[in-house]
Protein backbone atom coordinates (compact mmCIF):
# COMPACT_ATOMS: atom_id res chain seq x y z
CA UNK A 1 0.00 0.00 0.00
CA UNK A 2 2.84 2.39 0.89
CA UNK A 3 4.42 1.69 -2.48
CA UNK A 4 1.29 2.84 -4.22
CA UNK A 5 1.18 6.07 -2.26
CA UNK A 6 4.84 6.78 -2.95
CA UNK A 7 4.25 6.08 -6.63
CA UNK A 8 1.32 8.50 -6.83
CA UNK A 9 3.19 11.21 -4.93
CA UNK A 10 6.25 10.84 -7.17
CA UNK A 11 4.05 11.09 -10.22
CA UNK A 12 2.33 14.22 -8.99
CA UNK A 13 5.60 15.92 -8.03
CA UNK A 14 7.15 14.95 -11.37
CA UNK A 15 4.11 16.32 -13.15
CA UNK A 16 4.08 19.64 -11.39
CA UNK A 17 7.79 20.24 -11.53
CA UNK A 18 8.33 18.73 -14.97
CA UNK A 19 5.33 19.99 -16.86
CA UNK A 20 4.14 23.02 -15.01
CA UNK A 21 7.44 24.57 -14.08
CA UNK A 22 10.35 23.37 -16.18
CA UNK A 23 8.47 22.95 -19.43
CA UNK A 24 6.67 26.27 -19.16
CA UNK A 25 9.92 28.04 -18.42
CA UNK A 26 11.64 26.41 -21.35
CA UNK A 27 8.86 27.30 -23.76
CA UNK A 28 8.95 30.91 -22.62
CA UNK A 29 12.68 31.04 -23.28
CA UNK A 30 12.24 29.35 -26.65
CA UNK A 31 9.58 31.81 -27.79
CA UNK A 32 11.70 34.74 -26.69
CA UNK A 33 14.76 33.59 -28.58
CA UNK A 34 12.79 32.64 -31.67
CA UNK A 35 11.55 36.20 -31.77
CA UNK A 36 15.11 37.39 -31.52
CA UNK A 37 16.23 35.22 -34.43
CA UNK A 38 13.30 35.99 -36.70
CA UNK A 39 15.60 37.78 -39.10
CA UNK A 40 17.84 34.75 -39.52
CA UNK A 41 15.92 32.17 -41.51
CA UNK A 42 16.97 28.56 -41.55
CA UNK A 43 15.80 26.65 -44.60
CA UNK A 44 16.24 23.12 -45.80
CA UNK A 45 16.89 24.17 -49.39
CA UNK A 46 20.30 23.18 -50.67
CA UNK A 47 20.65 26.13 -52.96
CA UNK A 48 19.34 29.66 -52.92
CA UNK A 49 19.09 32.41 -55.44
CA UNK A 50 21.82 34.85 -54.51
CA UNK A 51 20.21 37.70 -56.50
CA UNK A 52 23.56 39.10 -57.51
CA UNK A 53 24.89 39.26 -54.00
CA UNK A 54 28.38 37.91 -53.42
CA UNK A 55 28.93 35.43 -50.63
CA UNK A 56 31.39 36.49 -48.01
CA UNK A 57 31.27 33.49 -45.72
CA UNK A 58 29.85 29.98 -45.73
CA UNK A 59 30.39 27.70 -42.80
CA UNK A 60 28.91 24.73 -40.95
CA UNK A 61 26.88 25.59 -37.91
CA UNK A 62 25.44 23.11 -35.46
CA UNK A 63 23.27 23.23 -32.43
CA UNK A 64 22.47 20.27 -30.23
CA UNK A 65 20.49 19.66 -27.11
CA UNK A 66 19.65 16.73 -24.88
CA UNK A 67 16.24 16.81 -23.30
CA UNK A 68 15.15 14.31 -20.73
CA UNK A 69 11.79 12.87 -19.90
CA UNK A 70 10.33 13.13 -16.43
CA UNK A 71 8.90 10.23 -14.47
CA UNK A 72 5.33 11.32 -15.01
CA UNK A 73 5.69 11.35 -18.79
CA UNK A 74 7.50 8.04 -18.74
CA UNK A 75 4.70 6.46 -16.73
CA UNK A 76 2.07 7.91 -19.02
CA UNK A 77 3.99 6.70 -22.07
CA UNK A 78 4.22 3.23 -20.58
CA UNK A 79 0.45 3.12 -20.11
CA UNK A 80 -0.07 4.34 -23.65
CA UNK A 81 2.04 1.43 -24.88
CA UNK A 82 -0.71 -0.93 -23.79
CA UNK A 83 -3.60 0.61 -25.66
CA UNK A 84 -1.80 2.47 -28.44
CA UNK A 85 -2.57 5.89 -29.86
CA UNK A 86 -0.81 9.23 -29.78
CA UNK A 87 1.69 9.53 -27.02
CA UNK A 88 0.99 13.16 -26.27
CA UNK A 89 3.34 13.10 -23.33
CA UNK A 90 6.40 12.75 -25.51
CA UNK A 91 5.38 15.33 -28.08
CA UNK A 92 6.36 18.32 -25.98
CA UNK A 93 9.77 16.83 -25.22
CA UNK A 94 10.64 16.41 -28.87
CA UNK A 95 9.11 19.71 -29.91
CA UNK A 96 11.19 21.56 -27.35
CA UNK A 97 14.31 19.65 -28.28
CA UNK A 98 13.92 20.42 -31.97
CA UNK A 99 13.29 24.10 -31.46
CA UNK A 100 16.06 24.44 -28.91
CA UNK A 101 18.54 22.74 -31.24
CA UNK A 102 17.61 25.09 -34.09
CA UNK A 103 17.97 28.09 -31.79
CA UNK A 104 21.38 26.99 -30.65
CA UNK A 105 22.40 26.47 -34.23
CA UNK A 106 21.25 29.98 -35.03
CA UNK A 107 23.24 31.29 -32.10
CA UNK A 108 26.45 29.81 -33.45
CA UNK A 109 25.55 31.41 -36.79
CA UNK A 110 25.43 34.90 -35.30
CA UNK A 111 25.90 37.50 -37.94
CA UNK A 112 24.96 35.28 -40.86
CA UNK A 113 22.17 36.16 -43.24
CA UNK A 114 20.69 32.76 -43.86
CA UNK A 115 21.25 29.16 -42.96
CA UNK A 116 20.70 26.78 -45.80
CA UNK A 117 20.63 23.02 -46.08
CA UNK A 118 19.43 22.68 -42.52
CA UNK A 119 18.95 19.15 -41.26
CA UNK A 120 17.65 17.78 -38.00
CA UNK A 121 18.73 14.49 -36.55
CA UNK A 122 17.75 12.81 -33.38
CA UNK A 123 19.02 10.03 -31.20
CA UNK A 124 18.10 8.54 -27.88
CA UNK A 125 20.49 8.40 -25.00
CA UNK A 126 20.26 6.37 -21.83
CA UNK A 127 17.05 4.59 -22.63
CA UNK A 128 14.75 3.12 -20.06
CA UNK A 129 14.15 -0.58 -19.36
CA UNK A 130 14.90 -2.67 -22.39
CA UNK A 131 14.46 0.28 -24.66
CA UNK A 132 10.77 0.40 -23.99
CA UNK A 133 10.74 4.01 -22.93
CA UNK A 134 12.77 7.00 -24.03
CA UNK A 135 15.25 8.13 -21.41
CA UNK A 136 16.59 11.30 -23.02
CA UNK A 137 16.62 12.40 -26.60
CA UNK A 138 19.35 14.35 -28.28
CA UNK A 139 18.52 16.54 -31.25
CA UNK A 140 21.17 18.03 -33.45
CA UNK A 141 20.45 20.71 -36.03
CA UNK A 142 23.09 21.51 -38.59
CA UNK A 143 23.32 23.61 -41.70
CA UNK A 144 25.42 25.98 -43.72
CA UNK A 145 25.44 29.60 -42.54
CA UNK A 146 25.78 32.01 -45.42
CA UNK A 147 26.91 35.61 -44.94
CA UNK A 148 26.52 37.92 -47.91
CA UNK A 149 28.95 40.71 -48.70
CA UNK A 150 27.45 43.94 -47.51
CA UNK B 1 10.96 38.17 -53.57
CA UNK B 2 11.70 39.50 -50.18
CA UNK B 3 11.85 37.44 -47.12
CA UNK B 4 9.61 38.86 -44.45
CA UNK B 5 10.06 37.21 -41.11
CA UNK B 6 6.82 36.17 -39.49
CA UNK B 7 6.34 35.08 -35.94
CA UNK B 8 4.37 31.89 -35.59
CA UNK B 9 1.56 31.75 -33.08
CA UNK B 10 0.39 28.48 -31.66
CA UNK B 11 2.11 25.13 -31.93
CA UNK B 12 0.78 22.41 -34.18
CA UNK B 13 3.24 19.84 -32.94
CA UNK B 14 1.79 19.28 -29.51
CA UNK B 15 -1.62 18.08 -28.50
CA UNK B 16 -3.86 20.17 -26.30
CA UNK B 17 -4.95 17.27 -24.10
CA UNK B 18 -4.31 17.71 -20.41
CA UNK B 19 -1.78 15.10 -19.26
CA UNK B 20 -3.60 14.63 -15.97
CA UNK B 21 -6.85 13.83 -17.70
CA UNK B 22 -5.03 11.45 -19.99
CA UNK B 23 -3.43 9.73 -17.00
CA UNK B 24 -6.77 9.34 -15.28
CA UNK B 25 -8.30 8.01 -18.46
CA UNK B 26 -5.55 5.46 -19.07
CA UNK B 27 -5.43 4.31 -15.46
CA UNK B 28 -9.15 3.79 -15.43
CA UNK B 29 -9.09 1.85 -18.71
CA UNK B 30 -6.23 -0.28 -17.48
CA UNK B 31 -7.86 -1.05 -14.15
CA UNK B 32 -11.14 -1.88 -15.84
CA UNK B 33 -9.35 -4.19 -18.27
CA UNK B 34 -7.47 -5.99 -15.53
CA UNK B 35 -10.60 -6.40 -13.42
CA UNK B 36 -12.54 -7.79 -16.39
CA UNK B 37 -9.78 -10.23 -17.25
CA UNK B 38 -9.51 -11.27 -13.62
CA UNK B 39 -13.23 -11.93 -13.36
CA UNK B 40 -13.37 -13.75 -16.68
CA UNK B 41 -10.43 -15.97 -15.83
CA UNK B 42 -11.85 -16.48 -12.36
CA UNK B 43 -14.85 -18.08 -14.01
CA UNK B 44 -12.54 -20.09 -16.21
CA UNK B 45 -10.71 -21.33 -13.13
CA UNK B 46 -14.02 -22.41 -11.61
CA UNK B 47 -14.86 -24.32 -14.77
CA UNK B 48 -11.50 -26.03 -15.01
CA UNK B 49 -11.08 -26.96 -11.35
CA UNK B 50 -13.34 -30.04 -11.37
CA UNK B 51 -11.29 -31.44 -14.22
CA UNK B 52 -7.94 -31.22 -12.46
CA UNK B 53 -6.84 -34.75 -11.51
CA UNK B 54 -6.24 -35.65 -7.90
CA UNK B 55 -2.55 -36.23 -8.52
CA UNK B 56 -1.86 -32.56 -9.24
CA UNK B 57 -2.93 -31.43 -5.81
CA UNK B 58 -0.99 -34.23 -4.16
CA UNK B 59 2.15 -33.17 -5.99
CA UNK B 60 1.60 -29.61 -4.89
CA UNK B 61 1.26 -30.86 -1.35
CA UNK B 62 4.78 -32.25 -1.44
CA UNK B 63 6.14 -28.70 -1.36
CA UNK B 64 4.65 -28.15 2.07
CA UNK B 65 5.98 -31.30 3.65
CA UNK B 66 8.98 -29.60 5.27
CA UNK B 67 6.52 -27.53 7.27
CA UNK B 68 5.38 -30.42 9.36
CA UNK B 69 7.10 -33.67 8.62
CA UNK B 70 9.98 -32.97 10.93
CA UNK B 71 8.10 -30.95 13.51
CA UNK B 72 4.95 -32.81 14.24
CA UNK B 73 4.25 -34.16 17.69
CA UNK B 74 4.30 -37.93 17.80
CA UNK B 75 2.07 -38.51 20.79
CA UNK B 76 -0.60 -41.19 21.39
CA UNK B 77 -3.41 -38.69 21.10
CA UNK B 78 -2.19 -37.84 17.60
CA UNK B 79 -3.36 -41.29 16.58
CA UNK B 80 -6.71 -40.56 18.19
CA UNK B 81 -7.09 -37.46 16.09
CA UNK B 82 -6.17 -39.38 12.95
CA UNK B 83 -8.81 -42.01 13.80
CA UNK B 84 -11.37 -39.26 14.31
CA UNK B 85 -10.46 -37.79 10.94
CA UNK B 86 -10.82 -41.19 9.30
CA UNK B 87 -14.29 -41.56 10.78
CA UNK B 88 -15.27 -38.16 9.42
CA UNK B 89 -13.96 -38.77 5.94
CA UNK B 90 -15.83 -42.03 5.56
CA UNK B 91 -18.47 -40.62 3.25
CA UNK B 92 -16.39 -38.17 1.28
CA UNK B 93 -15.24 -38.61 -2.27
CA UNK B 94 -12.35 -39.26 -2.28
CA UNK B 95 -12.06 -40.53 1.25
CA UNK B 96 -8.52 -41.75 1.24
CA UNK B 97 -5.26 -40.11 2.05
CA UNK B 98 -6.31 -37.48 4.56
CA UNK B 99 -3.68 -37.09 7.23
CA UNK B 100 -3.61 -34.89 10.28
CA UNK B 101 -0.50 -33.75 12.14
CA UNK B 102 -0.12 -31.81 15.35
CA UNK B 103 2.47 -29.05 15.34
CA UNK B 104 3.69 -27.09 18.31
CA UNK B 105 2.48 -23.51 17.97
CA UNK B 106 1.03 -20.87 20.26
CA UNK B 107 -1.66 -19.82 17.79
CA UNK B 108 -5.15 -21.21 17.98
CA UNK B 109 -5.30 -22.34 14.38
CA UNK B 110 -5.51 -25.25 11.98
CA UNK B 111 -4.33 -25.41 8.38
CA UNK B 112 -5.37 -27.32 5.33
CA UNK B 113 -2.49 -27.98 2.98
CA UNK B 114 -2.85 -29.08 -0.65
CA UNK B 115 -2.88 -32.83 -1.01
CA UNK B 116 -5.06 -33.70 1.94
CA UNK B 117 -2.89 -32.80 4.90
CA UNK B 118 -4.33 -31.03 7.91
CA UNK B 119 -2.16 -29.36 10.49
CA UNK B 120 -3.55 -28.61 13.93
CA UNK B 121 -1.63 -26.33 16.24
CA UNK B 122 -1.07 -27.53 19.79
CA UNK B 123 -2.57 -24.38 21.31
CA UNK B 124 -5.84 -25.12 19.57
CA UNK B 125 -5.98 -28.58 21.10
CA UNK B 126 -5.58 -27.08 24.54
CA UNK B 127 -8.69 -24.96 23.98
CA UNK B 128 -10.94 -27.86 23.06
CA UNK B 129 -13.84 -28.66 25.33
CA UNK B 130 -15.22 -31.74 23.62
CA UNK B 131 -14.65 -34.21 20.85
CA UNK B 132 -17.35 -32.49 18.83
CA UNK B 133 -15.34 -29.28 18.79
CA UNK B 134 -12.31 -31.12 17.44
CA UNK B 135 -14.52 -32.79 14.86
CA UNK B 136 -15.80 -29.36 13.84
CA UNK B 137 -12.27 -28.08 13.28
CA UNK B 138 -11.27 -31.14 11.24
CA UNK B 139 -14.51 -31.05 9.28
CA UNK B 140 -13.96 -27.35 8.49
CA UNK B 141 -10.60 -28.15 6.94
CA UNK B 142 -12.13 -31.09 5.10
CA UNK B 143 -14.59 -28.60 3.70
CA UNK B 144 -11.72 -26.69 2.09
CA UNK B 145 -10.52 -29.87 0.44
CA UNK B 146 -13.97 -30.81 -0.71
CA UNK B 147 -14.50 -27.41 -2.33
CA UNK B 148 -11.02 -27.44 -3.85
CA UNK B 149 -10.34 -24.06 -2.28
CA UNK B 150 -6.56 -24.39 -2.64
CA UNK B 151 -6.61 -24.70 -6.36
CA UNK B 152 -9.03 -21.85 -6.62
CA UNK B 153 -6.83 -19.57 -4.55
CA UNK B 154 -3.75 -20.61 -6.51
CA UNK B 155 -5.56 -20.35 -9.81
CA UNK B 156 -6.73 -16.79 -9.23
CA UNK B 157 -3.36 -15.70 -7.95
CA UNK B 158 -1.53 -17.31 -10.85
CA UNK B 159 -3.87 -15.71 -13.36
CA UNK B 160 -3.25 -12.30 -11.88
CA UNK B 161 0.48 -12.92 -11.91
CA UNK B 162 0.43 -13.92 -15.57
CA UNK B 163 -1.71 -10.94 -16.56
CA UNK B 164 0.62 -8.58 -14.76
CA UNK B 165 3.67 -10.16 -16.43
CA UNK B 166 2.13 -9.70 -19.84
CA UNK B 167 1.36 -6.04 -19.30
CA UNK B 168 4.30 -4.84 -17.28
CA UNK B 169 7.09 -7.27 -18.01
CA UNK B 170 8.68 -9.79 -15.70
CA UNK B 171 10.77 -7.70 -13.38
CA UNK B 172 8.44 -4.91 -12.45
CA UNK B 173 7.24 -3.65 -9.10
CA UNK B 174 3.74 -4.98 -9.53
CA UNK B 175 5.02 -8.49 -10.14
CA UNK B 176 7.24 -8.52 -7.08
CA UNK B 177 4.34 -7.34 -5.01
CA UNK B 178 2.10 -10.03 -6.49
CA UNK B 179 4.74 -12.70 -6.06
CA UNK B 180 4.86 -11.99 -2.36
CA UNK B 181 1.11 -11.93 -2.07
CA UNK B 182 0.88 -15.20 -3.97
CA UNK B 183 2.99 -17.09 -1.50
CA UNK B 184 1.02 -15.62 1.38
CA UNK B 185 -2.27 -16.17 -0.38
CA UNK B 186 -1.65 -19.81 -1.11
CA UNK B 187 -2.94 -20.92 2.24
CA UNK B 188 -5.58 -18.28 2.66
CA UNK B 189 -9.09 -18.48 1.37
CA UNK B 190 -11.70 -15.90 0.79
CA UNK B 191 -14.25 -15.12 3.47
CA UNK B 192 -16.97 -16.77 1.43
CA UNK B 193 -14.98 -19.96 1.16
CA UNK B 194 -14.39 -19.92 4.91
CA UNK B 195 -18.08 -19.55 5.51
CA UNK B 196 -18.87 -22.43 3.17
CA UNK B 197 -16.30 -24.57 4.96
CA UNK B 198 -18.09 -23.79 8.24
CA UNK B 199 -21.39 -24.98 6.78
CA UNK B 200 -19.76 -28.10 5.39
CA UNK B 201 -18.37 -28.82 8.84
CA UNK B 202 -21.75 -28.45 10.52
CA UNK B 203 -23.33 -30.82 8.02
CA UNK B 204 -20.58 -33.36 8.52
CA UNK B 205 -21.00 -33.11 12.30
CA UNK B 206 -24.69 -33.85 11.93
CA UNK B 207 -23.90 -36.83 9.70
CA UNK B 208 -21.48 -38.34 12.18
CA UNK B 209 -22.93 -37.36 15.54
CA UNK B 210 -26.57 -36.77 14.73
CA UNK B 211 -26.37 -33.25 16.10
CA UNK B 212 -24.51 -30.02 15.55
CA UNK B 213 -22.92 -29.55 18.95
CA UNK B 214 -19.38 -28.33 19.03
CA UNK B 215 -19.63 -25.80 16.22
CA UNK B 216 -20.97 -22.82 18.14
CA UNK B 217 -18.91 -23.68 21.21
CA UNK B 218 -15.71 -23.64 19.25
CA UNK B 219 -16.56 -20.47 17.35
CA UNK B 220 -17.31 -18.77 20.65
CA UNK B 221 -13.83 -19.66 21.86
CA UNK B 222 -12.34 -18.05 18.76
CA UNK B 223 -14.46 -14.98 19.32
CA UNK B 224 -13.12 -14.62 22.84
CA UNK B 225 -9.55 -14.78 21.57
CA UNK B 226 -10.24 -12.16 18.95
CA UNK B 227 -8.40 -8.89 19.46
CA UNK B 228 -8.86 -7.07 16.13
CA UNK B 229 -11.79 -4.66 15.89
CA UNK B 230 -14.59 -5.66 13.58
CA UNK B 231 -13.80 -2.95 11.07
CA UNK B 232 -10.50 -4.55 10.08
CA UNK B 233 -12.26 -7.72 9.11
CA UNK B 234 -13.29 -6.19 5.84
CA UNK B 235 -9.85 -7.01 4.49
CA UNK B 236 -9.23 -10.17 6.50
CA UNK B 237 -9.25 -13.68 5.17
CA UNK B 238 -11.59 -15.09 7.80
CA UNK B 239 -14.99 -13.63 8.47
CA UNK B 240 -15.32 -12.03 11.88
CA UNK B 241 -16.08 -14.67 14.52
CA UNK B 242 -19.37 -12.98 15.36
CA UNK B 243 -20.46 -13.31 11.76
CA UNK B 244 -19.43 -16.92 11.69
CA UNK B 245 -21.37 -17.62 14.87
CA UNK B 246 -24.46 -15.89 13.59
CA UNK B 247 -24.25 -17.69 10.25
CA UNK B 248 -23.79 -21.02 12.03
CA UNK B 249 -26.77 -20.38 14.29
CA UNK B 250 -28.92 -19.42 11.30
CA UNK B 251 -27.89 -22.56 9.47
CA UNK B 252 -28.62 -24.82 12.41
CA UNK B 253 -32.00 -23.20 12.92
CA UNK B 254 -32.87 -23.36 9.23
CA UNK B 255 -31.99 -27.03 8.84
CA UNK B 256 -33.51 -27.91 12.17
CA UNK B 257 -30.34 -29.52 13.48
CA UNK B 258 -30.35 -30.71 17.05
CA UNK B 259 -27.95 -29.68 19.73
CA UNK B 260 -27.24 -32.52 22.09
CA UNK B 261 -24.71 -33.26 24.78
CA UNK B 262 -21.25 -33.26 23.20
CA UNK B 263 -18.91 -36.21 23.45
CA UNK B 264 -16.03 -35.75 25.85
CA UNK B 265 -12.46 -35.78 24.61
CA UNK B 266 -10.45 -38.93 24.65
CA UNK B 267 -8.43 -39.58 27.82
CA UNK B 268 -5.22 -39.34 25.81
CA UNK B 269 -5.78 -35.59 25.49
CA UNK B 270 -6.08 -35.09 29.19
CA UNK B 271 -2.76 -36.88 29.59
CA UNK B 272 -1.12 -34.46 27.18
CA UNK B 273 -2.52 -31.40 28.88
CA UNK B 274 -1.52 -32.65 32.29
CA UNK B 275 2.04 -33.21 31.14
CA UNK B 276 2.09 -29.79 29.59
CA UNK B 277 1.04 -28.02 32.76
CA UNK B 278 4.08 -29.49 34.46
Amino acid sequence: MENLIILILTLLVAYFVGTKIIEKKHYRSILERERKFLSLPAVTAKTIIAEGRAIQDARLVTGSVVVSIDYFKQFLGGLRNIFGGEVGAFETILDRARREAILRMKETAEGADIIISMRLETSTIGGGEQGKSIGCSEVIAYGTAITFKK
Amino acid sequence: MRYVPKELTGNVNISRRSPLKELANLLFSLSATIVLIYIALGFLVDIIIPWIPQGVEKNLGKFYEPLYLSQHLDAPFAETIQKLLDRLTGDLKPNKGYKVYVVENSQVNALALPGGTIIVYSELLKQLGSENELAFVLAHELGHFDHKDHLRALGRGLVFFVVSSVFFGQENQVNKFLGNSLTKAEMKFSQRQEQKADFFAIELLVKRYGNASGAIEFLNKIKEKEKMPRFFYFFATHPHPLNRIRAAQDKIKKEGYLLKEPVALDAAFKEFFKKDKN
